[in-house]
């Protein structure tokens, strides 16, 4: 199945987007032959414990799981499978929480932090781990971003063949039309953030740009 | 197509793309526009120490004028009465003497209190991807119908 693990509604400062309107647009991506099969709600800084989008995503078929963007010392992490028990050890609007410990907190609540568009100008991981930083408990990292700039998919690219990491995919969308531009191909089904959490530490996933998920 | 050129409500379908349209923000076109909005000069929009001391890579162009210049690209599309809302986040500095490109898609489709809606998705990228600008507008357009 083809999800979208990185997109912002307007539960962050700066998406214009309404879940209501990435899901509609997700129906219209259908339409033209694109197979989308859900979308990860990473809101800036925060958990949206108190949002359900259960009705909505029956009424149009569609995944919508929540997860959250966190702003680190070395860039902004992307985190799956958020607990309360986690965002209790962990302040979530932090914005420069300590990726390491961030990264292991995670996993002592069985979530999973993962570096966001590490390949980005001037506050991406590869830049950081150009600086002498090192990462031992980074595995996996988000390969595709539908906002990066020319280049900066390349060196997450190169960042993940040198490393051995395995890459997702995801939009980072904060506009309607934004939704889906990259995704993250998951040969087993995923049905909730602990399923995904799992089927992230199997490994076995691939990312994806749009045009890849075309039926015919 | 109205006899203006313009569209017609019912010839927009969800996911119609507006543009996009190129265009430069030249020094001289800030040191313009700052003349015209009454911003004492020189400034961080025109002057590169200036910029620098504000922590800016340069001079960049007036939020307040890469507004209009969206506007216009919508408004030159749909008529200069027809914009009825734009929301914009600003996300990187917008440079000068770059090539700027301004787009939109429509999202959303809807008639409410006797106008025709159309909702846009409406950027301003660089050419190597930079999102400058980004946000949403809502279009009235005419109806065939009258």
């Amino acid at each position: 199945m083809y999800l979208d693990l990185h997109s912002h509604s307007v539960s962050s400062d700066d998406s214009r987007a309404r879940v209501e309107q990435y899901v509609k647009r997700v129906q219209f991506l259908r339409e033209k032959g694109y197979t989308v099969d859900g979308i990860v709600l990473t809101e800036h800084r925060k958990f949206d414990f108190d949002k359900d989008y259960s009705q909505l995503a029956a009424e149009y078929n569609l995944l919508v799981l929540k997860g959250s963007e966190l702003d680190t010392r070395y860039g902004h992490f992307l985190v799956y499978g958020v607990t309360e028990a986690l965002a209790k050890e962990i302040n979530l609007a932090d914005v420069r929480l300590d990726a390491r410990e961030l990264m292991q907190a995670a996993r002592r609540h069985q979530a999973i932090a993962i570096p966001a568009h590490p390949g980005r100008f001037g506050i991406g991981l590869v830049d950081y781990m150009e600086q002498g930083e090192s990462f031992a408990d980074v595995q996996i990292v988000e390969r595709l971003n539908g906002g990066s700039r020319a280049g900066e998919n390349e060196r997450a690219d190169q960042l993940c063949v040198e490393q051995n990491y395995r890459g997702t995919g995801g939009s980072d969308a904060h506009l309607t039309s934004q939704i889906a531009a990259c995704l993250t191909s998951f040969p087993t089904r995923i049905q909730n953030e602990q399923d995904l959490v799992e089927a992230l530490l199997t490994g076995d996933f691939t990312p994806v740009w749009l045009e890849d998920t075309r039926q015919g | 197509m109205t006899p203006g050129n313009r569209p017609y409500f019912e010839d927009i379908e969800l996911g119609s793309e507006i543009g996009p349209r190129e265009l430069v923000a030249t020094d001289e076109n800030v040191a313009t526009f700052c003349r015209l909005w009454g911003n004492p000069m020189p400034n961080r929009f025109t002057d590169p120490a200036i910029a620098e001391k504000s922590g800016l890579p340069g001079p960049i162009v007036p939020g307040v004028m890469s507004m209009a210049i969206m506007s216009q690209a919508l408004t030159d599309w749909a008529g200069p009465e027809s914009l009825k809302d734009l929301d914009l986040v600003f996300r990187q500095p917008v440079p000068h003497n770059q090539p700027l490109l301004i787009s939109a898609t429509v999202t959303d489709t809807r008639q409410d209190d006797g106008e025709n809606l159309v909702e846009c998705d409406v950027l301003m990228t660089g050419t190597a991807g930079e999102r400058y600008v980004g946000g949403t507008a809502l279009i009235a357009l005419p109806s065939k119908g009258g």
